[in-house]
């Protein structure tokens, strides 16, 4: 008998749900996409629409739903300490425990409201908030078994796990409990260097080539006591997160000569120097679990989840150091991925439903594209309905021409096409794409396009099986997960020293680093997307074509949004984007859609004002 | 922030995306909804020619195409189950009135074989009718305005007015004022009905007032029944073999505050001036229990419930039965 389990993932950062089948992942979203909220943390009712649509199914065909966490534990730590929630998660967990019902009640009261129902089961399970971090790594790997490390900031109590999946299921052998936490050590420097927590991190990340790590033994002398075995100990003297709302102290700023910087002023050398120390000691904080996890495990290959593991940087190291001779990331590391995990977590755990292998020898995520795709005939109701003039080209190898021809011409492209990714990352379903060989590409998408600060470079997409003539990368990274060097003999060398001294970061940015200017960061890496033609046939196809006009089987890559805005959904959410930046050309599924074309778009009120900066 | 479901049409207004597989979110929790080639909401590819089975197209308008059930839970698919090899090809319209349903007849279905037609008139539908433009709430739970096709009734009969509607959105404060009294904001008195809606009053305050929602029906004379009624004849003539017309009543008839004895009256005359079947479902509807007949519409909204679309099908399926006997005989 099939067995149909949705998993929904809410109440704290970012929600989600995800649908497994017989042990298949069906659907997996999240649900700032449908509700155009970045980070959504409210209970992700439009993302259980969609993964009950994507199913076909009605709600009460659904052998079980489960919650990826257990909010007893997680209640339990965010009355002891408030900061870690944030605030409308806090308001609804606080609504949740003033409820006579009680919590687990309480989510079941949303969950039957949601959904008209609570399934077959007539309720809701719940798993243990690491356990779905650890199955979403776990199961869908291609790893028949696997050492598991799962690091976040927090979830529940725990912060830190490492342990070991097989045949026999999963099994989590150490935790590092709260507040020691290395996403939150991360998070710590992202607030004072003025940067978002919980989604600035990315930038903190970006920003680290630009520094020197001189702050790293003050860090490791005051901060962290990180020993041999990777476990560790913060010192909270200098964090704020236990009993303030700030993640950092007046001890703190003592330490790094001052105050933390304003959101939106200048990016100075001592941010840049931060992220550089900070980042020196994330990767060897992951590199001693890592040797941790493989001594304990006894297995050859890791498989990683939780917000830490977005962490591209320190992945690529951990690849490049040999410990494992392969790892799996998990993409949607967040959050969000414990409505999958949850999912998975039941399927193979408490239904039984056996563990699907890929025959190929590849994951069974399916590229990550997990999320609605829209029609040609959907795409062709809306714009005819608006009466916005498009072009369609039915044949695909056509299509792609004419669109790797507009990137070599310089133009700017929004490209819709097929599933959306589940995860944080644009893989070329939701995705702006541009020519990488362009030395002001990277300032002109990120101003003109992405309204962002632009010392971050973008990521390439290139075709798997030529990664090694421009990376030194010899697996796959579908996911964008993991940042390779640039070929030596592609990087154009520059004088490091006047680098370091100079605080204009724009006049660092305009410099050509290689013959893939756009991409390339200022310590010549490159986060990268191999496209493989199973997971993604048109988006495979498109550089294809870009690679036979250019030579180039590389493009730019970055996420279908504006800043602070949730990646884009629907066509109707791609083209509001399109019309609202100085994009060129537009592709929704076969039609194409150019500015020049375009009516005026008129909108009410002024857009900027609805996002925030992370 | 469900899909988008309809799409423009240049003679019916709209219809829906062909080749839809869609959830729509509802305060039941959502229903699934499919879409077939021709863009109608129905499991079934539409076929010309008829095979084995017996088949009767279905006209209406959200009400039949089922808004607020999954395809499985209607009316129209629960016929299947309930007469033997019957197939029942569902060309209802969400939001449209029984001129846009002729329109569609006229459109898709005038070369596809069938042993019934059924026509299900949503009562209030006579409003449609008459109006030139339409609210809808679109996907994004916005009020959209939209132009509609319409006929008008002069001495030398029906006459087709508005096509190709305009596409786009309309705004009401563009309309002249004479166009603006032929808008159909889906109910008379919209503020009213919403006032009492906020004072939770709205059933008593229909008790009381014994509240006709549809004094169109009142006069057999009334214009704008002889429209209603022209539309009806002249599609009735056009089909030419069986047709079963089904008045589908307002929950203010099924839960008793309304009286239906005009609409039921007009009705009636019809079939017997056109010689059409006639199948009333109301006595059959009101003769449930006061509980279960609340139950046949949602808490807030007002289309049927899955239990609604079972009783309508059981009430129907015998009128249908005995109609293609006799056509088979
Ligand atoms: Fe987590």
């Amino acid at each position: 008998m099939s067995t149909t389990i949705l998993g929904i993932s809410s109440f704290y950062h970012d929600s989600a749900a995800a649908l497994v089948r017989d042990g298949e992942i069906v659907a997996a979203a999240q649900e700032e996409r449908f509700s155009r909220k970045k980070h959504d943390p409210r209970f992700p009712r439009h993302a259980i629409n969609y993964c009950l649509e994507e199913a076909f199914i009605e709600a009460d065909e659904l052998d079980a739903i489960v919650f990826y966490d257990n909010p007893l534990l997680t209640w339990d730590r965010v009355v002891k300490n408030c900061v870690m929630a944030g605030e409308p998660a806090f308001e609804q967990f606080e609504k949740a425990a003033a409820s006579i019902l009680g919590i687990k009640l309480w989510v079941q009261d949303y969950a039957r409201r949601t959904l008209g129902c609570l399934g077959r089961s007539g309720r809701v399970l719940f798993t243990d908030h690491h356990f779905a971090h650890a199955a979403s790594a776990f199961y869908p790997s291609p790893f028949r078994e696997a050492a598991i490390l799962t690091l976040d900031g927090v979830g529940e109590w725990d912060t830190t796990a490492i342990g070991r999946g097989d045949d026999d299921g999963i099994e989590l052998a150490q935790v590092i409990e709260y507040p020691h936490s290395l996403g939150l050590l991360y998070s710590a420097f992202t607030y004072f260097c003025g940067f978002k927590v919980n989604s600035g991190e990315y930038k903190l990340m970006g920003l680290a080539p630009y520094g020197r790590p001189v702050y790293e033994r003050i860090i490791r002398d005051n901060l962290i006591d990180l020993k041999d075995d990777g476990s560790f100990r913060l010192n909270m003297e200098y964090f704020g997160y236990l009993d303030s709302f700030r993640m950092t102290n007046e001890r703190f700023d003592a330490l790094f000569g001052g105050p933390p910087r304003q959101p939106e002023s200048r990016i100075t050398r001592r941010e840049m120097d931060l992220a550089m120390s900070v980042q020196a000691v994330l990767e060897d904080a992951v590199l001693r679990l890592a040797r941790h996890a493989r001594r304990e495990s006894g297995a050859p290959n890791l498989v990683m989840a939780g917000g830490v593991a977005l962490n591209c940087v320190a992945n690529g190291k951990l690849l490049r150091e040999g410990i494992f001779d392969h790892i799996w990331i998990q993409p949607a590391s967040g959050d969000a991925g414990g409505a999958l995990g949850a999912a998975l977590m039941a399927a193979h755990g408490y239904f039984g439903s056996p563990r699907r292998m890929s025959p190929g020898g590849r994951d069974t995520l399916k590229g990550s594209y997990l999320g609605p795709a829209y029609s040609s005939a959907e795409v062709r109701a809306f714009l005819e309905r608006h009466g916005y003039p498009y072009e369609r080209i039915e044949d695909p190898d056509g299509r792609a021409r004419t669109v790797a021809q507009a990137l070599a011409d310089g133009k700017v492209t929004g490209f819709l096409s097929g599933r959306m990714e589940f995860g944080p990352r644009a893989l070329g379903a939701r995705s702006i794409i541009g020519d990488p060989r362009s030395e002001t590409m990277q300032s002109t998408m990120n101003l003109k396009i992405k309204y962002r600060e632009s010392f971050r470079p973008f990521a390439p997409s290139c075709l798997a099986e030529n990664a090694a003539e421009y990376f030194d990368l010899d697996v796959e990274s579908p996911y964008m997960l993991l940042v390779a060097p640039v070929r030596e003999e592609r990087c154009i060398p520059f004088d490091r020293e006047a680098f370091y001294n100079n605080e204009d970061m724009l006049q660092i940015i305009n410099q050509a680093r290689s013959d893939l200017p756009a991409i390339t960061h200022v310590d010549f890496s490159a986060r990268v997307q191999t496209v493989h033609p199973d997971d993604h046939p048109d988006y495979y196809r498109l550089i294809r074509a870009f690679r036979e006009i250019t030579g180039f089987g590389v493009i730019i890559n970055t996420s279908f949004n504006v800043r602070g805005e949730p990646i884009v959904c629907s066509p109707a959410d791609a083209y509001r984007c399109f019309m609202r930046t100085e994009m060129d050309l537009l592709v929704l599924e076969d039609c194409l859609l150019w500015k020049s074309n375009q009516p005026a778009f008129a909108e009410a009120g002024d857009w900027r004002k609805d996002y925030e900066l992370d | 922030m469900s899909r988008q479901l309809l799409e423009y049409h240049s003679v019916i207004g709209y219809r829906f995306i062909p080749g839809l597989k869609a959830r729509v979110e509802h305060e039941a929790g959502g229903y699934l909804v499919r879409t077939n080639g021709a863009g109608f909401r129905c499991d079934r590819e539409f076929l010309p020619a008829r095979g084995p089975s017996r088949r009767a197209l279905l006209f209406g308008d959200s009400y039949t195409a089922g808004d607020g059930v999954s395809n499985g839970k209607r009316y129209g698919d629960l016929l299947e189950t309930m007469v033997p090899n019957l197939e029942v090809y569902n060309f209802g319209l969400s939001g449209s009135g029984t001129d846009q349903q002729y329109l569609a007849y006229r459109e898709f279905a005038r070369g596809i074989e069938r042993d019934l037609v059924i026509i299900a008139v949503f009562v209030e539908n006579i409003m449609r009718v008459n109006a030139r433009y339409r609210f809808f709430r679109n996907e994004n739970n916005e009020e959209v305005l939209y132009e509609k096709p319409y006929f008008s009734l002069g001495a030398e009969g029906l006459t087709l007015h508005g096509v190709p509607p305009e596409r786009r959105p309309l705004r009401e404060m563009d309309l002249p004022p004479d166009a603006r009294s032929r808008i159909d904001a889906g109910g008379r008195f919209a503020s009213l009905r919403l006032l009492a809606r906020r004072l939770g009053i709205k059933d008593l305050a229909q008790r009381i007032t014994r509240y006709n929602p549809v004094v169109e029906y009142n006069r057999p004379d009334d214009p704008r029944w002889l429209l209603m009624r022209a539309l009806l004849a002249e599609w009735i003539r056009e089909i030419g073999g069986p047709v079963l017309v089904v008045p589908v009543p307002l929950y203010q008839f099924i839960e008793g505050t309304s009286d239906p004895s005009c609409y039921q009256a007009r009705f009636a005359e019809l079939a017997r001036d056109t010689g059409c079947h006639l199948h009333d479902p109301l006595p059959d509807l009101k003769a449930y229990p006061k509980e279960e007949r609340r139950a046949f519409r949602f808490a807030r909204d007002v289309h049927y419930t899955p239990a609604g679309h079972r009783a309508l099908a059981a009430s129907l399926a015998p009128a249908v039965q005995s109609i293609l006997d006799a056509a088979g005989s």
